[in-house]
């Protein structure tokens, strides 16, 4: 459908810079998520993405063009808001026709159009409710289909299902996913939370402070991430600092760290000082003689399908980890840690 | 004595005093209005329609009654007009410039009527100062005779009831979350079209209070058009109140003021009729 680059977007507000040089691509059919905390720039992004805000510097293209100049109502991209934004004096299938009905469509085409579309976000039905007598989720899916009826070149979402409680978080979670994918459109998905991040992108921009940290897939963005705060906000996550780091080859360092040596990858070119990121599920119990650590269990909590471990290093640095539930853990009890090397990874010392 | 329910205790005040200065007064004035004209006292003994009867078959109480209620909804739409670009303006300020915008609006309101008014002779006499504006910019060649004039009386009414249109319409100007006017705009709306839309239609709550207030307060104005409409045009207010102290004819006035008030409240239920479905849809 569309390609979408966004090229050292900047965007400042008075005293505050809130984009600081932001870049990403969206190739065509891709989902792309901006994932951060509050205050890192991924909703500023989202906007000037929509053309609610104006962007202080930077590019932003679409199949190559220049979309700067165009204002937001030709721009053509449909938005999803968090407070799903639904006009509150209009009937559902009034709130999925406005746009059509703009663009001065025949009626029947309208009528046939908003029906389709609530049919494929299962909303059959409702078409006559106002806004306030459906459900939060019903109400999103409504959003969801106003924007779609538009078949627009770029779907922008965002933070769509935070309003949500947990179960029909996961339900219209799915449901975007599939429809973005059915339908081709190029998205952009504004999250804080990781397993949305991770569970639906193509590609995910972790951000910081008006920044991308990293831009990459789920996968790299969980198991090689670049710097700290990328690990940190993408899932649980150890880390010990090395003693010393020895690269060779692309990538590929031998460490030492908490009294051991360990040959393994990590991000390219790290000089400075490094610190090992472990997973917890990288991480299985052994006897202390067979682990490649050794420590002491500080504190252990059931959780029902895990056991919940904390694991003091002696060298000060603490290990979480899963175990298996049925494993006789009990704080003070010296034990092993064997770890899975190929989900070790070596990143440097980044100071926040 | 005990209550079932002591919170009517602290109503009971408010009750007293509807009942004592609103509901006693008008029950006695409907009654009134049934009364034979007294002779040497304010009515007679006997009821009669006669005084209604006279109102109805005389088309210059018509005339008059007409033009009370035609004035007032012309002082309510040319108010609207005027308020709700105001509206809009307050509704987007913040801090120091929402209180300055507050006290301006409400500056109408801070002066006496009679100053007001007698403001409005001086500005609007024949070489006042704004026939000396007017002819000073060329646009006119002599002196307009604004005062005593129709158009005069709806300008002070206007002015005086804008800050009963501005405040509500403002309230609900500021509670149209902001996100709405985005989706539109992203769904292919032009300002135009999210103001015709979106705006307007979610702002009612605010401008159905506005229209109701100001509506009634016109009609129900007597100072104003006493004073600017002076002896040529009449309206119901003056007109009861010529007949309650000049001439002395309490039934007769009454009944004139019953049928006023049954007008204005016939109006202000078919304009609620009219926009109910509105109102329904679009509170919040």
């Amino acid at each position: 459908m569309a390609t979408v680059e966004v090229r050292d977007l900047r965007k400042r507000y008075q005293d505050f810079l809130a984009l600081d040089g932001v870049s990403l691509k969206a190739e065509s059919g891709q989902l792309v998520t901006l994932l951060g905390p509050s205050g890192c720039g991924k909703s500023t992004t989202l906007r000037c993405l929509a053309g609610f805000l104006e962007a202080n510097g930077g590019e932003i293209t679409v199949d190559g063009e220049s979309i700067l100049g165009t204002p937001a109502n030709r721009r053509g991209f449909g938005v999803v808001f968090q407070n799903y934004a639904l006009f509150p004096h209009m009937t559902v299938a009034e709130n999925i026709g406005y746009g059509l009905k703009i663009q001065k469509l025949p009626k029947p085409e309208i009528t046939t159009r908003v029906h389709d579309a609530m049919k494929l976000v299962r909303l059959d039905g409702l078409g006559d409710r106002l806004p306030r007598a459906i459900s939060g989720g019903q109400q999103q899916r409504v959003a969801l289909a106003r924007a779609l009826v538009l078949k627009p070149k770029l779907l922008l979402l965002d933070e769509p299902l935070a309003n949500l409680d947990a179960r029909l978080r996961d339900e219209v979670r799915w449901l975007i996913r599939d429809l973005q994918q059915q339908s081709g459109i190029t998205a952009f998905y504004v999250t804080h939370d990781q397993s949305e991040a991770m569970a639906m992108s193509d590609m995910v921009a972790v951000m910081k402070a008006g920044r991308v940290a990293q831009f990459a897939t789920p996968r790299e963005i969980y198991q090689k991430p670049v710097e700290r705060y990328v690990a940190d906000f993408t899932g649980e996550a150890n880390f010990i600092p090395c003693q010393s780091v020895t690269p060779h080859g692309e990538g590929r360092y031998t460490i030492s760290a908490a009294g051991v040596t360990l040959e393994l990858a990590g991000v390219p070119g790290i000089t400075g000082p490094a610190e090992l990121l472990l997973r917890p599920e990288a991480l299985s119990l052994t006897t202390p003689e067979a682990g490649t650590f050794r420590g002491t269990v500080t504190k252990s909590a059931f959780l029902g399908a895990a056991l919940h471990c904390e694991i003091t290093l002696n060298d000060g640095s603490v290990l979480k980890l899963a175990a298996e539930p049925n494993h006789h853990v009990v704080a003070g009890k010296e034990v092993g840690i064997a770890i899975d090397h190929t989900h070790a990874w070596l990143m440097p010392e980044v100071t926040p | 004595m005990t209550l079932r329910n002591p919170k009517l205790l602290l109503a009971i005040p408010a009750i007293a005093l509807i009942f004592v200065f609103m509901i006693l007064p008008i029950t006695n004035m409907v009654e009134m209005s049934f009364r034979t004209p007294g002779e040497s006292a304010p009515f007679g003994d006997d009821f009669t329609m006669m005084h209604y009867d006279r109102i109805l078959s005389d088309g210059y109480y018509w005339a008059v009654l007409g033009r009370s209620l035609l004035t007032a909804g012309v002082v309510a739409v040319l108010c609207l007009m005027v308020s709700y670009p105001i509206a809009w303006h307050m509704s987007k300020a913040t801090g120091m410039k929402a209180v300055f915008l507050y006290a301006c609006i409400a500056s109408p309101l801070m002066t006496g009527v009679l100053v007001r008014n007698f403001g409005w002779m001086i500005a609007a006499a024949l070489n006042g100062p704004l026939n000396e504006v007017l002819l000073g910019l060329g646009i006119i060649e002599r002196p307009l005779r604004l005062l005593f004039t129709q158009g005069l009386v709806i300008l002070a009414l206007v002015h005086v009831f804008v800050p009963f249109m501005v405040l509500p319409i403002n309230n609900a100007l500021r509670n149209i979350s902001p996100t709405l006017v985005e989706a539109s705009s992203s769904m292919g709306a032009s300002r135009r079209e999210v103001f015709r839309d979106i705006i307007l239609p979610l702002s009612f709550p605010g401008i159905y209070p506005g229209m109701i207030l100001v509506y009634v307060l016109a009609v129900a104005a007597y100072v104003t058009p006493a004073l600017l409409g002076g002896q040529m045009v009449s309206y119901m207010p003056t007109l009861i109140i010529g007949e309650l102290t000049g001439t002395f004819q309490w039934p007769f006035g009454s009944a004139l003021a019953i049928v006023l008030s049954l007008s204005s409240i016939l109006v202000v239920v078919l304009f609620t009729a009219l926009t109910s479905r509105l109102m329904e849809r679009s509170k919040a």
